[in-house]
């Protein structure tokens, strides 16, 4: 990767010097743009703007806003307040469908093909489509659809036949056919079309990012690019210009040949970012180690991992999307297989090992994914509450629902869940107080020994979250050994005794915290 | 034919209820679910007697339980199947070899033919049971393929003709001849049978756990159920209730062939459960519902015949009757797909 890197086909419009002889308005312009959800203050006056022809890099950690900044430009939510201009229009966007109109088009970080159509139909599919007119009296025109799909194709030089199966693609082809069609988005005669890329190489190989990046580059020729990513090299190399958002603002604008990853880095998490580890129990290293890992290994997700963690310590694992981190502590939860390596829970090798056995020998896990995994939501949450360890609720074979109604009046006292209805169905209390019960259901445990949480933070309002945390250190005063995988960085320099760094399935580096003191810089640069 | 209850479709004007409405609004939550099938039974019944007295007496109610026994006992296994997320297609098929095996058995076995023909059918549910959970290929696909066979198995046995309980068919007959409150026994059995299973689901953990797995059986494997073993449980009991219906077969004909009595149970077995108010997705069931369901199945053509629709009409008036009650009572949340 030697080559002339920035080849501006057309040179983008400097942000904030207007050219009065030049008439051409930046492609996308933002001013003030804030959006609050209840108490939290999303976007806190956003201003930006995009050349034609230009990529411009958007960085931020979890929570700086990227995604309800996103989620703005591609009319799924309508700002507060603020204005937006598209080609030098102003433009409200209050549907996808809008922005599309306007000229917004994105790709989602999860794919949104459907796998079982073909490239084609794929592309049909989108608002705005020249491909809607192949179909008459809504019966397919294959011939016409399949030449208007190899136009959109060709336009980024995209080497798929549309009559393929989109199922049948490798992951890059199908992230190009996501961007053709999200290019489709009516320009109009004059304008360009801004496309937006959320994390596109996140779930990339290497060498299949190799790919996107070039195509990502000749898209200046056809319009411009907001390019979301965790990879600061990669955003170096593609961008023309990076932004950088911490909590709801705009914290960095620079042009990528005059800034540095490490200067991104620390806009990114800002200057004063250090942990303040309170009172930490040393890691003694004669501790029995609860819960260890060794060389746990499953193709390509994730390998050789290896950690252990002693009673009443917290080992925090942090990573992008992809580092395999989830994988790992699902397969410690017994969730997902791993092909080698082994695993000991209180000094027992865990022999054929699934989510019964692991929950038997005193695992619980907390999934991100608290409504499919989490909760039996048509349950009461009284019955979600001793639905894995009913203690006094059963008695033999039989449910004593007046001992249930007892057991789950203490939790909702205790973790403060509202309302205080314990024969409520679960699916019909608030995310937090879900999230509370789900809690409660594994610390009701008497034999309680890892507590692996995924993201148990996620989507919980503050007074939530202080309660959950403020549990979870309960329950590893009483010896518990937790592993965490946090929202932020923040929260991993917070809580954790032993933080470990994955990156691309590999432990690319782990911080004894009694020892030394990381800062989220040192676990960046690691992470990327 | 309905009274209590207005079409679902709401008319005037239009905003309020849309899409999800349904027309009980007035109701407490649950109550409907609780009482609908029951309510629905006592309307067919109440038309019926009203164009026909006679059902009200002499064995009218003897031959309207006699007939819903064996579609009960099927439908209370379809429950127990549909309640952990899964369907049971083989269940009609399995009740008519139940009855071929107490058959044969009943000869050189006498009074513990019909234990046996209960554990073989166990056994065949069971087997069904380990194949859904553990090969992971979709009941409705898997049981479609054990229908067929079962069938052939039947006709194996039977070497494709009927097979007579040439002897001690004392053993069974009186189910059905003996009385309880003018009620034949085996419908008593049946509704004792329903009965604790309800209590099964309501008050063990068995219940419990079972009720989790059809409601979101991801988290139940994320609770550490053994979500498998749930499954196989499951099907087992609906294969021991294809084997008690097979025994009623017996008790009723004294013989069974792959053509005769029961041979069609299977789709008024189905009927019964969601008539009963079983969610076809999972989760929700009460089998106390289902014995109107069962009865409800078993009235219908009672009722076709009181409202003088020709025997070739009838199964127009059973379709129409079993969407209608099925509309009615059939428990699904609020907006979600029905497939």
């Amino acid at each position: 990767m030697s080559a002339p890197e920035v080849v501006r086909v057309s040179a983008p419009t400097p942000p904030s010097s207007p050219d009065p002889s030049v008439t051409t308005p930046p492609a996308l312009s933002l001013t003030g743009v804030t959006k609050s959800f209840g108490p939290v203050h999303a976007l806190k006056g956003v201003s930006l703007q995009l050349g034609r022809g230009e990529v411009l890099g958007l960085i931020g950690e979890n929570g700086a806003g990227k995604s309800t900044l996103l989620k703005v430009l591609s009319g799924v939510h309508e700002p507060d307040s603020g204005a937006l201009e598209v080609n030098g229009k102003p433009v409200r966007l209050r549907s996808p469908e809008d922005a599309a109109r306007a000229g917004v088009g994105i790709v989602h970080q999860e794919q949104s093909l459907l796998t079982n159509l073909s490239v084609a139909e794929n592309i049909a599919m989108t608002s705005g489509s020249r491909a809607k007119a192949a179909t008459r009296f809504g019966v397919y025109r294959w011939g016409h659809l399949n030449r208007v799909a190899a136009q959109v194709l060709a336009r980024i030089g995209v080497d798929v036949d549309p009559r393929t199966t989109v199922g049948d693609l490798s992951f890059v082809d199908r992230q190009m056919v996501e961007i053709a069609r999200a290019l489709q988005v009516d320009t109009g005669a004059h304008a360009s079309p801004v496309l937006i890329l959320d994390e596109p190489t996140s779930l990339l190989e290497r060498d299949e990012t190799a790919v996107l990046e070039r195509e990502i580059r000749s898209l200046r020729e056809i319009g411009s690019v907001v390019f979301v990513s965790h990879r600061l090299d990669e955003v170096l190399r593609i961008c023309d210009r990076v932004v950088v958002m911490r909590h709801g603002e705009v914290v960095g604008d620079r042009r990528t040949s005059e800034v540095t990853e490490d200067e991104l880095f620390r806009l990114m998490v800002g200057r004063d970012s250090r942990a303040t580890p309170s009172e930490r129990r040393s890691r003694e290293d004669g501790g029995t180690a609860v819960l260890q890992v060794e060389g746990l290994t499953r193709g390509h997700a994730f390998r050789d991992v290896s950690f252990s963690v002693p009673a009443g310590t917290t080992t925090a694992i942090v990573g992008t999307n992809g580092s395999g981190r989830e994988e790992v502590v699902r397969a410690v939860f017994g969730a997902e297989p791993f092909s080698s390596g082994s695993l000991r829970v209180a000094g027992k090798d865990v022999g054929s090992w699934s989510v019964a056995s692991a929950v038997r020998a005193g695992v619980a896990y907390i999934p991100s994914e608290r409504r499919v995994e989490g909760m039996v939501g048509g349950l009461s949450a009284a019955e979600n509450l001793v639905l894995t360890h009913p203690g006094e609720a059963k008695k033999g074979p039989l449910l004593r629902p007046r001992a249930r109604r007892r057991v789950a009046e203490t939790w909702f006292e205790d973790l403060d869940v509202r309302p205080r209805q314990p024969e409520l169905a679960l699916e019909r209390f608030s995310g937090g107080n879900q999230q509370k019960v789900v809690l409660a259901k594994w610390l009701s445990s008497p034999d309680l020994k890892v507590l692996v949480l995924d993201h148990p933070l996620r989507g919980l309002d503050p007074g939530a979250s202080e309660t959950v945390n403020a549990q979870i250190r309960a329950a590893c005063a009483r010896g518990t050994a937790v592993v965490l995988l946090p929202d932020t960085l923040e929260e991993a320099l917070e809580l954790g005794d032993e933080i470990i760094v994955m990156r691309d399935g590999e432990v690319t580096a782990r911080f004894d915290t009694s020892r030394e003191t990381p800062t989220a810089l040192d676990l960046l640069e690691k992470m990327v | 034919m309905s009274t209590t209850t207005p079409a679902t479709t709401p008319v005037g004007p239009a905003p309020a209820p849309s899409a999800t409405g349904r027309a009980r609004r007035g109701l407490p939550p649950g109550l409907w679910q609780a009482v609908g099938p029951a309510a629905v039974f006592v309307v067919l019944f109440a038309v019926t007697a009203a164009l026909q007295p006679a059902i009200l007496s002499g064995v009218g109610p003897i031959n309207l339980t006699t007939q819903a026994t064996a579609v009960l006992l099927v439908a209370l296994g379809q429950a127990a199947v549909l309640h952990v997320g899964s369907i049971d297609l083989s269940n009609a098929a399995a009740a008519v070899l139940g009855a071929m095996v107490l058959a044969l058995a009943l000869g050189p076995l006498a009074a513990a033919a019909p234990l046996v023909t209960l554990l073989v059918m166990a056994l065949v549910g069971a087997v069904n049971g380990v194949l859904v959970a553990f090969t992971q290929v979709p009941s409705f696909a898997l049981t479609l393929g054990t229908l067929g066979v079962l069938q052939a198995a039947s006709l194996v046995v039977s070497d494709n003709t009927t097979v007579y309980a040439s002897a001690n068919g004392e053993v069974v007959s009186w189910l059905f001849i003996q009385a309880f409150a003018g009620l034949p026994v085996a419908f008593w059995f049946a509704v004792v049978v329903a009965v604790l299973f309800w209590l099964v689901l309501r008050r063990t953990s068995l219940g419990q756990a079972l009720t989790a797995v059809g409601l979101n059986e991801t988290a139940a494997v994320f609770s550490g159920l053994r979500t498998r073993w749930l499954k196989v449980a499951a099907f087992s009991f609906s294969g021991v209730m294809a084997g008690a219906a097979g025994i009623c077969i017996i008790s009723q004909a004294g013989a069974a062939s792959s053509f005769g009595l029961g041979s069609d149970l299977l789709l008024p077995g189905i009927a019964a459960a969601l008539i009963g108010g079983t969610a076809i997705t999972g989760g929700r069931t009460n089998p106390v519902g289902v014995v109107f369901g069962a009865l409800t199945v078993a009235l219908i053509p009672i009722t076709a015949t009181a409202l003088g629709v020709t025997p070739q009409a009838r199964s127009l008036v059973y379709g129409v009757v079993v969407i209608a009650a099925v509309a009615l009572t059939a428990s699904r949340a609020k907006g979600a797909v029905v497939k």
